[in-house]
């Protein structure tokens, strides 16, 4: 098997850039949130976001001024807070505008199948009546020449990057989640450029004791980047749980822009790389994130690196 | 013999109404909020056999903990299936998903759903007064699920004539309207509010009062609504939630994450007791798998 092992640094550096389309893998958990760091701390600008739904990773981005444009269904926090950054961007331009082309979850899931599939649209029953189609022109409504009646096209989308965190891969990108598996399996077939982030590498032996697990196949991955706890303060299913008190910390910054600010540079700009990250948040905390997912749900065989361990 | 809970929330209330819009016969697509605790209350106690279905593509999870998202971990918690986002989503299309039930910001007589952009006094879809999240799958859920719950609580400016942007379909403008648009699902059923429940006239399609909460009075709850709302000629009182419901709700959200946002208004918590309250909440239930 090829080794497409490299840093965090290394991979962001290569495979972003100012003006390049991104996805960002999964749905609140296992959101790479080591990677929005990494994307911040080397200043990428004017990147349009291409996904389904996203919550602190693209809040963060948003607040340090990554992107111009968003393809989305929903960007914001979720039960725990509100999307204050993105608020303050499209209403009040600051740091920067940031022009949103509306979607449904399904259907700009359906764009990433169309992309992964080799097709330039795929039709579906969502959206029809909506305003989204108002204010979204490249959503067409066409009679079904099969005769259903009316049914919405959703263009392709083939962005330039997808960062998509995992459980585990091997060295050159087979890599097998566990839990649920939102759209990362058209993702990784839909971006030119796929980079598999993981709570651990493991040997190619491994992955072929369960390869009905492998939801990406290596052929499909351009890098592979081990990074332990790589979604902290959001969850990885068999991994560890959300760290809700830490979020408060960020979103309670985020009322404000100095307040955000002044977060950036603490947990971002000032911090090297993701385990200075680790280091400061703290290794004990880490572990009992670990035990209150373990608690309720282990992955059979998989995590071979224990609390003990640690 | 129920026994009815003698201190509750408004919130509690509201959960407790909405989970009673769920059997065991459905095949629930639940949202974030409100919502999500329903799912779990109806779980809990009076629907053991209710198929939960959450967007990431989690099915019919048992957990020990209460989701915060539609796709945080407790969402595959010993669950039937661990799928993808697209292949819920393509269930729901197929016509599997019998209710689906989700909030919010702004609706209309037809239960037209916004949850976009308030656009405000002057303003537009590119530069509205108040961003939101967007339709996230709400819009999926109102074209194609059998039946929706909607849960909205009654203020000011909320129940309007117009509102800014359809996110999500009810029975846009009226009867005949969703099947011309050609959606696929039944619309709305039902929503459930902090004062009261209403429901849509077969006929017209219009939203109208059908049941209120301990203690309200109609003409309280027609000054939340810009139109002229109808009553049923059978309006009655809802019982209050049991002790059963309320103690199911402590239970899981311990803290009031979901149902209180006691995280925000209380400050950072610390995160010792945040661990605390999960691993007491967690080890507190028994499953039956």
């Amino acid at each position: 098997m090829k080794d497409k092992r490299m840093t965090l640094k290394e991979a962001v550096s290569k495979y972003t850039w100012d003006g390049c389309s991104l996805n960002i893998g999964s749905i609140c958990a296992r959101e790479p949130m080591a990677v929005a760091h990494e994307i911040i701390r080397q200043g990428r600008k004017n990147i349009t976001l291409i996904t389904d739904t996203t919550s602190d990773p693209a809040e963060l981005m948003v607040a340090a001024g990554c992107f111009s444009r968003i393809e989305a269904a929903y960007i914001w926090i979720g039960v725990v807070g509100q999307g204050y950054n993105i608020r303050r961007a499209v209403e009040e331009g600051i740091p920067n505008y940031i022009e949103i082309e509306p979607y449904s979850n399904y259907t700009a899931g359906l764009r990433l199948m169309a992309g992964a599939m080799g097709l330039p649209f795929l039709p579906t029953k969502s959206l029809l009546g909506s305003d989204i189609i108002t204010h979204n022109p490249r959503i067409k409504v066409i009679d079904d020449p099969y005769g259903s009646g009316p049914i919405a096209l959703v263009p392709a989308a083939n962005p330039d990057t997808t960062f998509i965190h995992v459980q585990r891969s091997d060295m050159a990108g087979n890599c097998q989640i566990w839990g649920m598996m939102g759209n990362d399996d058209f993702a990784s077939r839909a971006c030119k450029n796929v980079i598999i982030t993981c709570e651990e590498v493991v040997p190619t032996s491994e992955i072929r004791k369960i390869p009905n697990m492998t939801v990406i196949p290596e052929y499909a991955v351009s890098a592979v980047v081990e990074l332990p706890f790589g979604c902290h303060p959001l969850s990885v299913t068999g991994c560890y749980w959300m760290d809700n008190p830490f979020r408060q910390g960020f979103i309670q910054a985020s009322r404000t822009r100095d307040g955000v600010m002044a977060w950036l540079d603490e947990w971002v700009y000032q911090v090297e790389d993701h385990g200075q990250y680790l280091d400061k948040v703290g290794r004990d905390r880490l572990a009992k994130l670990q035990e209150l997912e373990q608690d309720n749900c282990m992955i059979p065989e998989i995590i071979s690196r224990t609390r003990e361990e640690m | 013999m129920k026994k009815y809970a003698e201190n509750y929330s408004i919130s509690e209330m509201m959960a407790a109404v909405c989970s009673l819009q769920l059997s065991n016969d459905d095949v629930a697509f639940v949202g974030v909020g409100i919502p999500l605790m329903a799912g779990a209350v109806a779980a809990a106690t009076h629907a053991p056999e209710v198929t939960i279905v959450y967007e990431g593509g989690g099915v019919g999870a048992r957990s020990r903990r209460m989701p915060w998202t539609i796709s945080d971990t407790p969402t595959t918690d010993n669950a039937l299936v661990a799928s993808t986002m697209n292949r819920i989503f393509s269930d729901q299309q197929r016509g599997y998903i019998t209710v689906g039930i989700i909030g919010g910001a702004e609706i209309d007589k037809f239960g037209n759903l916004n949850t976009t952009a308030i656009f405000g006094k002057g303003g537009s879809y590119d530069h509205p007064q108040v961003r939101l999240p967007g339709s996230g799958g709400a819009n999926d859920i109102a074209s194609s699920c059998q039946r929706t719950v909607i849960v909205m609580r009654l203020q000011k400016g909320k129940f309007v004539n117009k509102i800014d942007f359809i996110t999500s379909p009810g029975f846009l403008s009226g009867p005949g309207a969703r099947e011309k648009a050609g959606l696929l699902g039944g619309g709305p059923s039902a929503v459930v509010t902090d004062r009261g429940l209403f429901k849509f006239d077969a006929e017209t399609k219009e939203m109208y009062l059908d049941a209120i909460y301990p203690g309200m009075t109609v003409e309280q709850i027609k000054e939340y609504i810009d139109w002229d709302l109808k009553v049923s000629p059978h309006l009655y009182e809802m019982e209050p939630p049991t002790e059963e419901q309320i103690e199911v709700m402590h239970t899981l959200d311990p803290m009031g994450t979901v149902l209180g946002s006691k995280s925000l208004k209380g400050g950072i918590q610390p995160f010792d007791v945040y661990y605390e309250a999960l691993k007491k909440s967690y080890q507190s239930r028994t499953l039956s798998l």
